[in-house]
């Protein structure tokens, strides 16, 4: 509802900025964090599934620092969305379903470093191998329901 | 308790909950309580089910050290007062035949990072006074008199590399460094060692070298050494091939060098002495951590010639750890239980079995053993030295508190027991790695008299 507010007022101040919300000229800088902590979370998820298939702890090793540099990664993401939802001028798609998605796949993550921080075999198999799992699952769905959500706003504001 | 804030707050939403449902975590509860101690001494400890955590509970004693005039806590029939102090992390205690003091002033040398992990462990164990800075020498006392205070304090040997165990065979004077057993000439009456020292065996050692004291003990003949080798990682996260050779007692020839396993599956056995009336070999050992806060105890146990103690595929005979994989169930049917379980996570690194006649009758036929204290569970457990009553060459009767005040009243260990050894008239001599102290236990009673009963 928020959202819908803001993009009201923004049509208002120009009509012109309409369409870059289609076709972004420049990505926000934490876009492209976000992009690199999903990376870093993808790569745990493989390292994780080599790990399953051959328990060496070098996979383990590999999976718990693409972990926690993902998390790195995201902490700075949502410092620095803070720093550009105070300096807004753009016109964007509703960004909860981003944020409450993100969150949620950077908290199974957390929760996925204390995990993948066991000793042995447990750290992986299953439940860490399941978190990693579940984590691209949700980057998916966001980016999926993100979209879903930029194409209708495209679609209202065509008109 | 267990977990971070923000997992606890995280817990509250709902949605999170059934994702953590589907992902099969085993969360632990914030009502993980211990359980008494009491319940995990001797043969057969009540062991609950294992569980694994989000993040194990870390609880340590914050290292204060001991004020003026304040010493640990002996029972009636006994006194304690300091040897000496003003050590470096004093880790382990040898009585040379004259009756000079031998104090091993080590430490660890500097772990490895592997995972974000080990970040965290070694600034919990600063907390701790576990990160003092290796002295690595020995420090020779002389109590000519007997008055319980060394006229002589001289440095014995120094530029030694993290050193623990001593033997004395004959003038060979036999130093376990964590990585090899050195050779020494030593006369009686020596007060220091000059000459290089001679290899007699490489130990394992470095990069990782997560349990580095080498224990070390002579046969009664001479002719060989037994030495404690502990295991490289908790439970093989650092793999199993980190652990060749580990976990495990050598038997090491004295003329050759050659060695062989004499046992293995002993997880970090800290102390080793012979069991006066049956000859045999006993250890002291260090069970594996963060599956719960009473598991696994940690044991005293006598020591077969060709036994597997179970690290790391399971404890206590046949209860099998899902940490290891592969398993090897032919090896975990094979597994001993060990004799006498000391409660968890007590850390036991020292062990004597008395046979002198100076102390209380109570404590002529038995094994004196330290418990440097847990990390890891709550409330604390160890942090004391207890007397575990021998009979017939076994153990008889439920462990002892001996000596005990190493906790001060907000749970700040004053002190920790490691090193202990017998002096020659006969007192227990305690080295104190935190209160940086070596502290003397004699009787308080005349030659004679037994302490009254009940205390």
């Amino acid at each position: 509802m928020q959202q819908h507010t803001r993009i009201t007022k923004a049509s208002f101040i120009g009509a012109a900025e309409l369409k870059s919300a289609a076709m972004p000229r420049g990505q926000p800088l934490h876009k492209l964090l976000v992009a690199f902590s999903a990376a870093y979370f993808t790569g745990a998820f493989v390292t994780d599934l080599v790990y399953w298939q051959m328990p060496d702890v070098v996979w383990e090793r590999f999976s718990i620092w693409l972990i926690t540099a993902g998390l790195a990664i995201a902490g700075l993401a949502v410092v620095v969305y803070v720093i550009e939802l105070a300096g807004i001028r753009r016109i964007d798609a509703p960004v909860w379903p981003r944020v409450v998605g993100y969150s949620l796949a950077v908290l199974l993550s957390l929760i996925n470093a204390f995990v993948h921080s066991r000793d042995g075999y447990t750290a992986v198999v299953p439940s860490g191998l399941m978190l990693s799992a579940t984590v691209i699952l949700v980057l998916f769905a966001t980016a999926w329901v993100d979209r879903a959500f930029a194409n209708r706003l495209v679609l209202e504001h065509k008109i | 308790m267990t977990r971070t804030p923000q997992i606890a707050r995280a817990a509250k939403l709902p949605h999170l909950a059934a994702f953590v449902a589907i992902a099969g975590l085993g969360l632990a509860g914030c009502d993980d309580h211990a359980g008494d101690p009491k319940m995990q001494i001797g043969a057969n400890p009540v062991m609950p089910a294992l569980q694994q955590y989000l993040m194990p509970p870390m609880r340590i004693a914050k290292a204060v050290g001991w004020g003026t005039d304040t010493t640990p806590t002996v029972p009636q029939g006994l006194q304690i007062r300091a040897l000496a102090s003003g050590f470096a992390h004093p880790r382990s205690l040898y009585v040379l035949p004259n009756g000079d003091v031998l104090v091993v002033e080590s430490n660890g040398p500097k772990a490895p990072i592997y995972r974000p992990k080990d970040i965290i462990t070694g600034w919990v164990q600063g907390f701790a006074g576990a990160k003092a800075k290796d002295a690595n020498r020995i420090t020779l006392l002389r109590d000519t008199n007997g008055d319980g205070i060394p006229e002589v304090r001289t440095v014995f040997l120094d530029h030694l590399n993290s050193p623990f165990g001593i033997a004395l065979v004959g003038n060979d004077l036999y130093v376990a460094n964590t990585d090899a057993i050195i050779r020494y000439p030593y006369q009686a009456g020596q007060t220091s060692i000059t000459a290089a020292g001679t290899k007699l065996t490489d130990l394992p050692g470095g990069p990782i070298d997560h349990h580095w004291t080498k224990s070390l003990l002579a046969s009664p003949d001479g002719s060989k050494l037994y030495v404690g080798v502990g295991s490289n990682s908790n439970i093989t996260e650092n793999g199993i091939g980190a652990e060749y050779e580990r976990a495990a007692i050598w038997e090491v020839d004295r003329a050759s060098g050659a060695h062989r396993i004499f046992a293995s599956g002993v997880r970090n056995p800290t102390g080793l002495a012979w069991e006066p009336e049956t000859g045999k070999l006993w250890a002291v050992a260090n069970e594996r951590d963060e599956i719960g806060p009473d598991l696994v105890p940690d044991y005293l146990t006598s020591v077969r010639d060709g036994g597997f103690y179970g690290w790391p595929y399971s404890y206590y005979g046949q209860h099998l750890d899902p940490r290891v994989e592969p398993q090897r169930p032919d090896l975990v049917a094979t597994a001993i239980a060990p004799d006498y379980a000391l409660s968890s996570h007590v850390a036991p690194l020292g062990v004597v079995m008395y046979t002198g006649t100076a102390l209380p009758e109570n404590y002529r036929s038995g094994a004196f053993v330290s418990e440097h204290g847990s990390w890891n569970r709550t409330p604390l457990n160890g942090y004391k030295v207890v007397f575990v009553p021998f009979s017939g060459g076994k153990p008889s009767g439920p462990a002892q508190d001996v000596v005990t005040g190493f906790l001060d009243m907000d749970n700040h260990a004053r002190g920790r027991p490691v090193g202990l050894a017998v002096d020659r008239t006969g007192g227990l001599l305690i080295a104190d790695d935190v209160g940086n102290t070596v502290w003397r236990v004699s009787s308080s009673l005349p030659p004679g008299s037994t302490p009254k009963p009940g205390t």
